[in-house]
């Protein structure tokens, strides 16, 4: 235990020995860490946007006006027996108005000028049970001649079909692109981190160079000529960390609930678990970053 | 001197006899039973176990593959000898001395300390056969920026002894060296032969058995060196073995120990009771 306690001062005094080294590789390791951190934010609030939006990808089948009910019920009923539909539902004209209504109030003047008309069709609304089989059922409902004598738009049965697909998959390459450029972008920021972490090492062993050969004269154990230099890669790297978890924070608190604010139909808000979560994982990688920047620089530099 | 009686017990204590050691010493026995009686007192019978023996060791540097460092050394240093290394610049002294604490391997041969073989000790073992062996250089090795105490309590910090022990063995130690009046002193502060003295001390306060010093009056004086001669015998009077380096002729044909002599790398003499016999 003694030892710890002298590794600590001797690491705290390599701090003091080179400061300008020593902040450069915390200020990186703070940076990496802080990017990789929001991009694992934005990784929860991606797969959160998308579950979203899953969850509402749904089929419209417009029926037109002149519709028999029972002939809509049949519809109904076949639709209901297809693979992978969850729900359905029926939405009349007057609802449709009302919707569209409910979803316009920003803009009165749109919903003035109809006049009291209202040119909205019926529809049968379909909920899938996954996201993935929408075109193959679209394709299902298009087919049946059921929905080809209802449907809203007889000389064209597709136009009268609504689903979500050419969004989800838009959402998804969108989505893989992001993720792609974060990984790119963190390896970069882990690789530099690194190379920080190494020539501070390198630097501090340097100057002790000194000290170093009396240690081993005398026949400290290698382990205890290492243990300094360890402790102050994985210092930097903890301080680092702790910079990075506190901008987090300090995003959480007050910039997140801004950009949830301006974007309403975006569900921003992750749970405080998966912030833990974040936190835990940036101090572990930030440790592991400092242990082996180290580790590579004492095997470059200190032969024991 | 109680600590040198002390010390004397647990150095013997630390290197028992191996089998290897005692079947040669019957061997021994032998044939000085079947041998005519020899005057023994003109060459005292070593005693004990060997501390550092060579066997045929050869170092060949890669930078000069054709002129051995070191070329088939043989040669065996006993428990409480004094005995001085001489020879030329580039005669392979430092090269044995180093090979000692094994900053080397040799490249041919095997070098035993203590009955331990350099050649096949693990790598994590080393710091402790460097624990047991004192090591006094040419330019001190002293740390600037600590004070004579602190510097020569930094050896035994480093190897985990407690704060306890360094506050009684420090002191003692720097008093045997004679520089009870100087411990808050920095190094730069010191004469040569002072620093040299602080580094004898940093070398032995941890109690080795074995001493070595390369040079370890290189650059001082003619009266200070004598002054560090007779330290280094006064701790080899203690039990300690002490080895030097040295290309102090006059230091060598004063004190009359056994001497090694290295020319080329090649061992060209050892003897009892020597003298320096080079021709400068």
């Amino acid at each position: 235990m003694s030892s710890f306690f002298y590794f600590l001062s001797e690491s705290v005094k390599g701090f003091a020995r080179n400061l300008s080294t020593t902040l450069g590789s915390i200020v990186t390791i703070f940076l990496s860490l802080l990017i990789i951190g929001i991009f694992c934010i934005g990784g929860f609030v991606v797969d959160n946007v998308v579950k979203s939006v899953e969850s509402k990808v749904s089929i419209t089948a417009y029926v037109s006006d002149g519709a028999s009910e029972s002939d809509i019920s049949t519809l109904e009923n076949y639709i209901s027996g297809l693979d992978g539909v969850k729900s359905v539902s029926f939405t009349t004209k007057d609802e449709a108005l009302e919707n569209f209504k409910s979803s316009m109030t920003s803009n009165p003047e749109i919903v003035n000028q109809l006049d009291g008309q209202n040119p909205l069709p019926a529809s049968i609304d379909v909920e899938l049970s996954d996201a993935q089989g929408v075109e193959g059922i679209a394709q299902q409902i298009q087919n049946s001649s059921d929905f080809q004598s209802v449907c809203d738009n007889p000389s064209n049965p597709a136009d009268s079909l609504r689903y979500g697909q050419k969004t989800v998959e838009k959402l998804f390459t969108l989505t893989n692109y992001v993720r792609y450029i974060g990984v790119a972008l963190v390896i970069l920021l882990i690789f530099i981190a690194f190379v920080f972490i190494n020539n501070t090492i390198r630097l501090s062993i340097l100057a002790s160079r000194k000290e170093i050969a009396i240690m081993r004269l005398v026949g400290a154990s290698n382990n205890f000529i290492r243990g300094p230099f360890l402790m102050e890669g994985a210092l930097h790297a903890l301080i680092g960390a702790v910079f990075a978890i506190i901008g987090l924070e300090l995003l959480r608190q007050f910039a997140i609930p801004k950009i949830q604010g301006a974007m309403q139909w975006l569900p921003i808000n992750i749970s405080g678990e998966s912030y833990l979560m974040i936190y835990v994982i940036l101090a572990v990688a930030g440790l592991l970053i400092g242990l082996l920047g180290s580790t590579l620089a004492m095997r470059r530099y200190l032969k024991v | 001197m109680t600590n040198a009686n002390s010390q004397g017990i647990s150095a013997r204590r630390d290197r028992p006899v191996s089998a290897h050691a005692s079947h040669s010493k019957d061997i021994t026995a032998q044939l000085s039973s079947t041998l005519p009686d020899v005057d023994v007192s003109s060459s005292p019978q070593p005693t004990g176990t060997p501390v550092i023996t060579f066997d045929h060791v050869t170092k060949i540097y890669p930078a000069q593959p054709n002129k051995p460092a070191l070329n088939e050394i043989s040669v065996q240093v006993y428990a409480g000898e004094f005995v001085f290394l001489v020879g030329h610049s580039g005669s392979g002294k430092s090269t044995f001395i180093r090979m000692i604490i094994r900053e080397l391997k040799p490249t041919q041969g095997h070098i035993y300390i203590a009955n331990e073989d350099l050649s096949t000790m693990r790598n994590w073992r080393v710091p402790y056969l460097r624990r047991n062996i004192g090591c006094v250089f040419q330019d001190f090795k002293l740390l600037p920026n600590k004070t004579v105490f602190e510097n020569v309590a930094f050896a035994l910090e480093v190897i985990g002894k407690s704060r306890h022990v360094i506050k009684t063995q420090v002191p003692e130690v720097l008093r045997l060296v004679g520089l009870q009046d100087k411990l808050s002193k920095r190094p730069d502060q010191l004469s040569g032969g002072e620093q040299q003295r602080v580094s004898i001390a940093r070398a032995i306060v941890n109690r080795p058995p074995l001493l070595v010093c390369d040079e370890p009056t290189g650059n001082l004086d003619p009266q200070t060196s004598r002054g560090i001669m007779d330290l280094l015998e006064r701790i080899n009077r203690t039990g300690t073995t002490v080895l030097v380096a040295t290309h102090d002729r006059e230091m060598v044909d004063n004190m009359r120990r056994r001497v090694i002599a290295l020319d080329r790398g090649h061992l060209t003499r050892d003897q009892d009771r020597g003298v320096y016999g080079f021709d400068v």
